[in-house]
């Protein structure tokens, strides 16, 4: 098959389009869509490239056939993805929580748009608490929360590797800034830089005669008891706990001697690194703690910064969704943690600035 | 401390702010800058006001939105009344001069604005060149304003995004590049 990406290339363009060229470089074989804003142009720069590489397309008649026909992608042993947002995002949620159930791996690509309900394309953090723990599901999921376009690219890939080498649904978590603004990236093949694709399996078809020549494959979704089911959801969480410290991630920026710890996920990372750039330059010992991974969130690695600062700030573009996992993730730690939280919007520099001199001076 | 150039640039849907985004950071990322371009807009077809943030810089640009823009240009009185608020000391407003009703705003913003320069970008498209280059017009006011980008490199981004009609009527190259000089030398800081 031909390569979509020889040799590295600079390119400028919107994050939708990252995505395509990301899982076309991941050697994606098939998404399932159903449009939605600030989704959209993933799916429409995917209809482009993928016949150029042997590569297909189904548009579904809604985001509920999206996420099944995704599955059934899955199960036929084709590297596939979806990628929706907002209303979208909840309606997939029953293919999600199945994914979850049957240990099928799943990529989804998630542009987070305004809520609650339709509210705007734009902008938002408000699908954190969707993606980490959406539908009748116990959160056994990955969610990589990325901060821009590079981090899209090689997201998107380790995506596919991540859920293809645990069996676990696999969200990247960008949003609606994320989506359609315009930044340089470096595009690259991923086995050009050692990163080989896992390779694909069907999970269902399989040769020979089940129970003679091979166990059954046997992908269930459905209990008779409640013993059964308790029995399968704790083999669930056994198998997710055992695969949490080589998945979660996270990043430290100036956190060594930090007095005023803010954390902050996604683009918000961004603003937040900015802002203790000129702080220290006031003199305020500020730091950044950025959970990429979501979920599993990296609690290990949070908790002795976290109890070392003076104060901790979380700041998000939404009402606290992050907040909460930060909270039962540092639970017993005893830093004071104030907030500044902006339901479907961005939030400026001088904002997270202004809110950590107000702490700093004891306000 | 930061010599990122920011800009925002605001109109009615359709008159081309985005393409004027687009093209100006192409040019400016062509030239080897750093360059981050957000568009913004509602859930309407048509109709409602359209923005585009633009930052352009020597270095990595970090944070996505802006309080204040160095160079603020609006394009409807809507778009007057939506973008006042990213104007401070530091910053120069730009507006058409057909725009109506937006004479108190206008004598706010000379207060809060370091320069205020009213163009008259429609008129100029309407009798010396064509409509469908007011767009561009702007976007030579915007490059007069800010310097961000060389007068080569922004024809060479036109060239990239609207190379192949200039190669079916070669007179709408020129008409193009006409408008952002014009528009380029509107602008006396």
């Amino acid at each position: 098959m031909k390569k979509p990406i020889e040799k590295e290339t600079r390119a400028y363009m919107t994050g939708n389009e990252v995505v395509a060229w990301a899982a076309l470089a991941a050697q994606a074989d098939i998404m399932y869509g159903y449009p939605i804003t600030p989704q959209n142009e993933i799916m429409h720069y995917w209809t482009r490239l993928a016949p150029q590489f042997e590569r297909e397309f189904l548009q579904t008649e809604d985001e509920a056939s999206a996420g099944f026909t995704t599955l059934g992608g899955v199960m036929a042993g084709r590297r596939s993805f979806t990628g929706t947002s907002g209303p979208g995002h909840m309606i997939m949620q029953e293919a999600m929580c199945m994914a979850e159930m049957m240990r099928l791996p799943l990529v989804s690509i998630i542009q987070q748009r305004g809520g609650p309900s339709t509210a705007t394309v734009i902008y938002s953090q408000q699908e954190s608490t969707l993606a980490c723990y959406g539908g009748n599901g116990e959160g056994f999921r990955v969610v990589y929360s990325t901060c821009n376009h590079q981090e899209l690219f090689d997201y998107t890939i380790k995506a596919f590797n991540t859920a293809w080498k645990h069996f676990f649904p696999v969200f990247v978590l960008g949003d609606g800034y994320q989506a359609k603004m315009r930044e340089p990236v470096t595009l690259y093949d991923p086995e050009a830089r050692g990163v080989q694709m896992i390779p694909t399996k069907p999970l269902l078809g399989l040769p020979g005669t089940p129970g003679v020549d091979r166990d059954p494959a046997q992908l269930r979704n459905t209990y008779n008891t409640e013993e059964e089911l308790f029995a399968v959801v704790e083999d669930l969480r056994k198998a997710y706990e055992e695969i949490v410290p080589q998945v979660a991630e996270y990043q430290t920026y100036d956190c060594d001697d930090c007095e005023y710890l803010i954390i902050a996920h996604g683009v918000v990372t961004r603003t937040a690194q900015e802002a203790v750039k000129n702080l220290r330059a006031k003199g305020i010992k500020a730091g950044h703690f950025r959970p990429v991974t979501l979920r599993p969130l990296a609690a290990d690695a949070l908790l002795p910064i976290a109890c070392r600062a003076k104060k901790i700030l979380v700041a998000e573009s939404a009402l606290g969704q992050v907040k909460r996992m930060i909270t039962d993730g540092i639970y017993g730690c005893t830093t004071p943690i104030e907030t500044l939280y902006k339901p479907g919007e961005g939030i400026y520099t001088e904002e997270i600035e202004a809110k950590v001199l107000a702490m700093a001076k004891g306000e | 401390m930061s010599k990122t150039v920011k800009i925002a640039i605001a109109g009615e849907g359709g008159q081309g702010v985005q393409a004027i985004a687009k093209i100006l950071t192409e040019a400016a990322y062509g030239e080897g800058k750093e360059v981050l371009y957000i568009p913004n807009f509602g859930v309407e077809q048509r109709g409602g006001v359209s923005v585009a943030f633009v930052q352009i810089s020597p270095e990595k640009i970090s944070a996505l939105k802006f309080q204040k823009a160095d160079t603020v240009i609006a394009l409807s009185a809507r778009a007057v009344r939506r973008t006042m608020q990213y104007v401070d000391e530091n910053s120069i407003f730009i507006y058409d001069s057909s725009i109506e009703g937006v004479a108190e705003e206008v004598a706010e913003l000379q207060n809060t604005a370091k320069k205020v320069l009213s163009i008259p970008a429609l008129q100029i498209v309407s009798e010396e060149l064509h409509p469908r280059v007011f767009n561009m017009l702007i976007m030579g006011a915007v490059i007069g304003a800010t310097k961000v980008v060389s007068l080569d490199g922004a024809y060479a981004a036109l060239e990239h995004n609207l190379g192949a009609k200039f190669q079916k009527d070669p007179s709408l190259r020129d008409m193009n590049r006409n408008a952002i000089q014009r528009g380029y030398d509107l602008i006396e800081l």
